[in-house]
């Protein structure tokens, strides 16, 4: 190969990136320099050819040394934006694909879709809004790095900043909350058989299947009771263990699963109120409504299973 | 063989700013990229040509290098030749490595 043109392509790649009007100048300095270096080597007893391979060796790759006298930045997302680029990412991953999967679900329960479609148009769209959401932000903040430099900026950093303590769930109030919700669902529950909670065709009627009584609403009732003796428990532990938060979560999923299963199944609400329903309006309304009850439920069961471990997690990382 | 790459990088740290120094007090005189370079060897700045190279034309933008293209040789090279503005900052980090100097010598001496 001959060793002149081994500096041309040299200098034809390093002024590639470089802005047209330095090219010139740049290009002969470089030249001059290399040319320099060369004849050094030369005179010290070198072949022609070797020193030539050796000086373009040394100076390194030519975008590179382009990159030093350009200023061009060298990585996708510098140390000025990685952690608002970070913290955007995670916080809008934790919230947008779970509203994705879950809008995908509903529209596909109410369009009456089977149940493995559902779940696979939830998961494909959880996973696409995974990927568009990575994209878009990390495009967003590749763009800043080369162009926006004081537009991100929030202020210097100051101790009021820090995040605040967060809920360990373990207080005296908290016990007090879960109890008082616990007995507000058993006496929801008394009450809508006894007096009813519903009103339609001008009388009072209850909600709730009145076949579920009475083995199905006490199984209910020792549940709310199992619920009631973890939070107990917890507040004596002061905090949420990881065992703690099986246990509640085995009850979630028991006590959701079950309400689900009947409403599925057309055993959880009152046959008299849903055809006073049916007849007032539409078949389509009690459909619609046990659609989104149903994934309002699941909903709550999932959130309520979340917070107790990730409470569990944070008491075993403070102690 | 990991302690000589941290090793190389504390010193590569210390002297990163040494460098700059050396150029605007030699280039008093002016001078081009690599008779520069073998200048800074000489005086021990070793610098890599693709360190030096860079680093005269930021200093350049900056204010602190005026060039001029010499094209009486056969070979044309561009001299670069401290400013007046490059001369304060000389005179500046000067002054600011001999307290840093000063205050090294102070410091406790582990034997």
């Amino acid at each position: 190969m001959d060793a002149a043109s081994l500096t041309d392509r040299y200098l034809d790649a390093a002024m590639r990136t470089v802005p047209e009007r330095q090219r010139a100048d740049l290009s002969a300095e470089l030249r001059a320099s290399i040319a320099d270096q060369v004849d050094a080597r030369i005179d010290s007893g070198e072949d022609a050819a070797a020193a030539e391979r050796a000086v373009l060796t040394d100076l390194g790759d030519p975008d590179v040394l382009a990159a030093g006298y350009t200023g061009r930045v060298l990585h996708l997302i510098g140390p000025r934006y990685y952690l608002d680029w970070w913290r955007l990412l995670k916080l809008l991953l934790w919230i947008v694909p779970v509203c994705a999967a879950f809008g995908i679900a509903l529209g596909q329960l109410i369009a009456q879709a089977p149940i493995g479609t559902v779940i696979g148009q939830a998961v494909v769209g959880a996973l696409w809004s995974i990927v568009q959401v990575s994209f878009w932000t990390t495009l967003v903040f590749v763009v800043l790095e080369r162009l926006g430099h004081e537009t991100m900026d929030a202020g210097r950093w100051t101790p009021d900043r820090l995040p605040l303590p967060r809920e360990r769930g373990a207080r005296f109030g908290d016990l007090v909350v879960s109890l008082v919700w616990l007995l507000l669902v058993a006496g929801a529950v008394v009450w809508d058989h006894v007096l009813g909670l519903a009103y339609a065709n001008g009388s009072w009627m209850p909600v709730f299947d009145p076949a579920l009584w009475p083995w199905g609403m006490a199984a209910l009732f020792v549940i709310l009771a199992a619920f009631a003796v973890v939070s107990v428990r917890v507040y004596q532990r002061g905090g949420w263990s990881y065992g703690l938060a099986a246990v509640h979560g085995i009850l979630d999923v028991i006590l959701f699963g079950a309400v689900i299963w009947l409403l599925v199944e057309g055993r959880l609400l009152n046959p008299a109120l849903v055809s006073a329903l049916t007849d007032a309006t539409s078949a389509e309304v009690p459909r619609i409504l046990g659609v989104l009850l149903g994934l309002g439920l699941a909903a709550i069961g999932v959130w309520d299973i979340l917070d107790a471990v990730l409470k569990a997690g944070r008491a075993r990382a403070r102690s | 063989m990991g302690d000589d790459e941290t090793l190389d990088t504390h010193l590569q740290e210390l002297r990163r700013g040494t460098v700059v120094l050396a150029c605007l007090r030699l280039l008093t005189t002016p001078g081009y990229g690599y008779g520069l370079l073998e200048e800074l060897a000489a005086r021990g700045f070793a610098t890599d040509a693709n360190t030096l190279y860079p680093l005269l034309r930021r200093l350049e933008k900056q204010g602190y290098l005026r060039s001029e293209w010499n094209t009486d040789e056969a070979r044309p090279r561009k001299f670069y030749r401290t400013s007046a503005t490059g001369e304060t900052l000389a005179r500046s980090l000067t002054a600011d490595f001999r307290a840093i100097a000063d205050a090294i010598a102070r410091l406790p001496e582990g034997d």
